[in-house]
């Protein structure tokens, strides 16, 4: 019972895509922290999927088996845009999604997260699948695309009129961003970006709002100030990505928190043992006072904000925000 | 974003067929996170000292077995740019890159799932043919 740790493996995705961490690697990284649940993505962590060779299936068996992590959630993405030329129909989309359900179960997951703009008439087709393979889907629920967005919502609406148990919701926590992600401005001012452009989104984060505030209210068009300090191609970058921070209150989840099966714990630098952006003891007390029974992901973005010619700190900035994690639920659990 | 995944260094070097130098070839990692079929793969631009090469002398492959032009590409979907592995980029150039040092650029766009806008990364190298 309880909240529970996890990591998802997006975390380390230039340890694995490098080769410097192979997948036994990264169980045995995970085993001796003593994180206690993994999420993958499939289409990253294993080759052919979602029709992985037997062999592979045998190696994937072989790790949990031997260092003890469970399965807590496999990250599947539905690609609606397979071909260029025209979108995927319904049936086509359920097709893919009803053997993403199967590899999940065979894998040990009882989760799936769906990628940010699913549609939501794939869920009543599904749920026969999801409660055969006793594997349940839910959406993200992504800054950028959170609440407010109209597929979001639409996806919602059907979650909600379905009302099986077996589709709800994962919420990213890059939706509770308080700052603005510091190695995002310095990237992008590294590569020439206009710093008074990051010190005007600071500013909004400093106010109170988030990066949708550099938009002109109810239209896509930035605001006339916000234009006018964009001056090359990594300002254009960086204005572009700013949506992707939101710093909306917790009680925002109150009226979806019967759906919420899963977090992500959305992380790009911890500074002093906290991360910079996110206010994460609240989310977690909130979790607390909620009586969540589940896993929360670390899942490091900051890889992509790491400075030209800097390396990668992936492992070091897992285990630091794991370490967070711990303290944080101890004291809010009493316990430790 | 993803423009460090591009163009891996030292990947480079001219191929032969038929015992000659029929082009050169370049290897490169996914600009995204996880894999995709080929039929996501939205572009694929190289450019020799400065100028693009022609689209049609582009041929791709996951395996470096079955090799594909940038339009039968487009409906490939049995063979995927895995996450952790690279794809392979011949250009066609009958006697391959001359001797010399040369600046070759590739630029990489691929669809996502949920982003509208394709995912673009580019990189540059200074080639040296022995």
């Amino acid at each position: 019972m309880g909240i529970k740790t996890c990591v998802s493996l997006y975390s380390l995705q230039y340890e694995f895509m490098h080769k410097r961490m192979s997948l036994e690697d990264i169980f045995r990284f995970l085993a001796d922290d003593g994180v206690q649940g993994i999420e993958i993505l499939p289409d990253q962590s294993m080759h052919r999927t979602p029709h992985p060779s037997q062999e592979t299936l045998r190696e994937w068996d072989r790790l949990v088996e031997k260092y003890g992590i469970t399965p807590a959630c496999a990250d599947v993405f539905l690609n609606t845009n397979l071909y260029e030329n025209r979108r995927l129909t319904q049936r086509e989309c359920v097709e893919l999604l009803i053997a993403e359900i199967k590899l999940a179960n065979r894998l040990g997951f009882k989760l799936i997260r769906l990628v940010s703009m699913v549609p939501g008439f794939v869920i009543e087709p599904l749920i026969p699948y999801c409660e055969q393979y006793d594997v349940a889907i839910a959406l993200e629920i992504h800054a950028g695309m959170s609440f407010d967005t109209p597929a979001t919502q639409d996806f919602i609406e059907e979650m909600r009129r379905v009302g099986s148990p077996y589709c709800g919701l994962v919420v990213d926590c890059g939706i509770f961003f308080r700052k603005l992600p510091r190695v995002m401005g310095d990237y992008c001012v590294a590569l020439g970006g206009n710093l008074e452009l990051v010190k005007y989104v600071e500013n909004l984060f400093d106010k109170g709002w988030d990066g949708w505030n550099i938009y002109t209210p109810g239209t896509h068009e930035y605001k006339p100030e916000f234009k006018a300090l964009i001056k090359n191609g990594t300002d254009h970058m960086f204005a572009a990505l700013c949506n992707g921070y939101e710093n909306k209150p917790v009680t925002i989840m109150d009226e979806y928190w019967k759906y919420i099966k899963h977090f992500h714990f959305k992380i790009f630098e911890m500074v002093d043992g906290e991360e910079y952006s996110c206010n994460t003891r609240e989310i977690l007390q909130y979790l607390h006072d909620k009586g969540y029974d589940g896993y929360i992901s670390t899942e490091y973005e900051g890889n992509r904000w790491t400075l030209p010619g800097k390396p990668t700190v992936e492992k070091e900035q897992v285990l630091l925000h794991q370490a967070m994690l711990r303290r944080y639920i101890a004291e809010i659990e009493g316990v430790g | 974003m993803f423009d460090n995944n591009v163009f891996i260094k030292d990947s480079c070097r001219n191929y032969s067929e038929d015992g000659r130098y029929a082009g050169f070839e370049l290897a490169t990692n996914i600009t995204y996170y996880r894999a995709i079929p080929l039929s996501m793969i939205n572009d694929i631009r190289v450019y020799l000292d400065g100028t693009e090469c022609e689209r049609a002398a582009i041929r791709c492959s996951a395996d470096k077995i079955d090799w594909f032009t940038l339009d039968e590409m487009k409906t490939v979907t049995t063979y995927k740019w895995e996450y952790d592995e690279p794809l392979y980029i011949r250009v066609l150039k009958d006697g391959g890159l001359t001797t010399g040092s040369h600046k070759v650029k590739l630029t990489v766009i691929t669809r996502t799932a949920y982003i509208p806008v394709p995912i673009e990364g580019s990189m540059e190298h200074t080639v040296l043919i022995g």
